[in-house]
């Protein structure tokens, strides 16, 4: 006969499924989940709602697995910022190796879903989203360059891509625009953030863009990304892809953004302790902006019926 | 080595234990469903399809009679 198991001890108290669902960054899931859902109302043609359910369901699970995934790999970069320090690894409520474990539990299950009831290429693509943000992004970019949440943008375009992609079974220009748009967004909406965390990142050695280049080159690239954006996001509207709903939409908000991006972008030396309210406002006008923007895109469409 | 828990530390680590069996099972449940479902799904999108590409071959011999 075997001994009996030894009583469990305090070391190994076994994480909640709280925290297993806060590993998953449930806010940051809000915005992917609703222009995932957006890029699939917007698109041509029809998908069984069962399965249009499966692949925002799909879309969610795979970022949430991403997400675990990076806050597995940067646990002792989290203990070191306020902002982050509350999290289940650095905190001390989950052990490392089940984050890890379930950051690829939810990535392989949420791919092997969306190729079984979509398709291939919807997987390929979802797949690639995950080894963008955990593996270019969180690993390679982030420790490495300020231009890291540039080219790191990326992984937070892709839903509404795969959203489309998984109504139409190929990849047109339209949905890469709604990526481009995304794409643009991130920076601007990022460094707002940035400029008013940048104690938390210097202090962790993280090279975001307002430790590294300063405060004044943040602010002019800033504006200058919002620049960009403008006319990328009327460019749906230019080429025939969406109707006069989307297109005026997207100006009112654009100029908007335009505006409260100026602000932060010409703003001269700040005093110390200052409260940084208009970065502050463009951060949270910034994520107002792309919930708008989106839902736009789908009321036009199912007003005007002007599809890809 | 860790020390052995109190019985109010045990009795807070089976029920840590118990709520996240519970969440899995939900889990695990909700999964199955949703398979099935889709597997409804794709049965009936199958069929269709099917019934549509054999509809035209069935009635070219009739109107190659003529």
């Amino acid at each position: 006969m075997s001994p009996p198991p030894p009583p469990p001890t305090l070391a190994s108290q076994p994480a909640e499924w709280r925290d297993f669902f806060a590993l998953t960054k449930p806010r940051v899931m809000t915005l992917v989940i609703f222009t995932g859902l957006c890029g699939l109302l917007a698109a041509p043609g029809h998908l069984h709602p069962v399965l249009g359910f499966t692949a925002i369901l799909c879309i969610a699970v795979a970022a949430g697995g991403a997400a675990a995934l990076n806050m597995w790999w940067e646990a002792d970069l989290d203990a070191g910022m306020k902002r982050t320090r509350h999290r289940p690894v650095p905190a001390g409520r989950m052990d490392p190796v089940s984050a890890r474990d379930f950051g690829v539990a939810l990535s392989c299950g949420a791919v092997i879903t969306m190729a079984l009831a979509i398709g291939w290429l919807d997987a390929g693509i979802l797949a690639l989203s995950i080894f963008y943000y955990a593996w270019i992004y969180t690993v390679w970019l982030k420790p490495r360059t300020p231009q890291n949440i540039v080219i790191g943008g990326g992984a937070g375009a892709f839903p509404p891509l795969i959203g489309w992609i998984a109504v139409t079974g190929h990849i047109t220009l339209m949905p890469v625009l709604l990526f481009l748009i995304i794409f643009m967004w991130t920076p601007p909406h990022f460094w707002a953030l940035a400029l008013f965390v940048q104690i938390d990142y210097s202090n962790v050695g993280i090279p975001m863009m307002p430790v590294v280049a300063g405060e004044r080159s943040t602010r002019h690239q800033i504006l200058a990304y919002s620049v960009v954006l403008l006319p990328l996001t009327l460019l749906p509207w230019w080429l025939g892809y969406t109707g006069r709903i989307y297109g005026v939409s997207a100006l009112a908000l654009g100029l908007c953004f335009l505006v409260l991006a100026a602000h932060v972008g010409l703003r001269r030396p700040l005093p110390d302790g200052d409260a940084m309210k208009p970065e502050k406002r463009l951060f949270k006008y910034s994520i107002l902006y792309l919930f708008v923007l989106f839902g736009m895109l789908v009321v036009d469409h199912l007003a005007t019926g002007v599809g890809a | 080595m860790s020390q052995p828990m109190t019985p109010s530390e045990l009795a807070a680590f089976r029920a840590r234990q118990k709520s996240r069996s519970r969440a899995l099972a939900l889990v695990l449940v909700a999964l199955v469903v949703l398979f099935f479902v889709i597997t409804l799904v794709k049965i009936k999108d199958g069929a269709a399809a099917r019934h549509q590409a054999v509809a035209p071959v069935a009635t070219q011999p009739a109107s190659g009679a003529h």
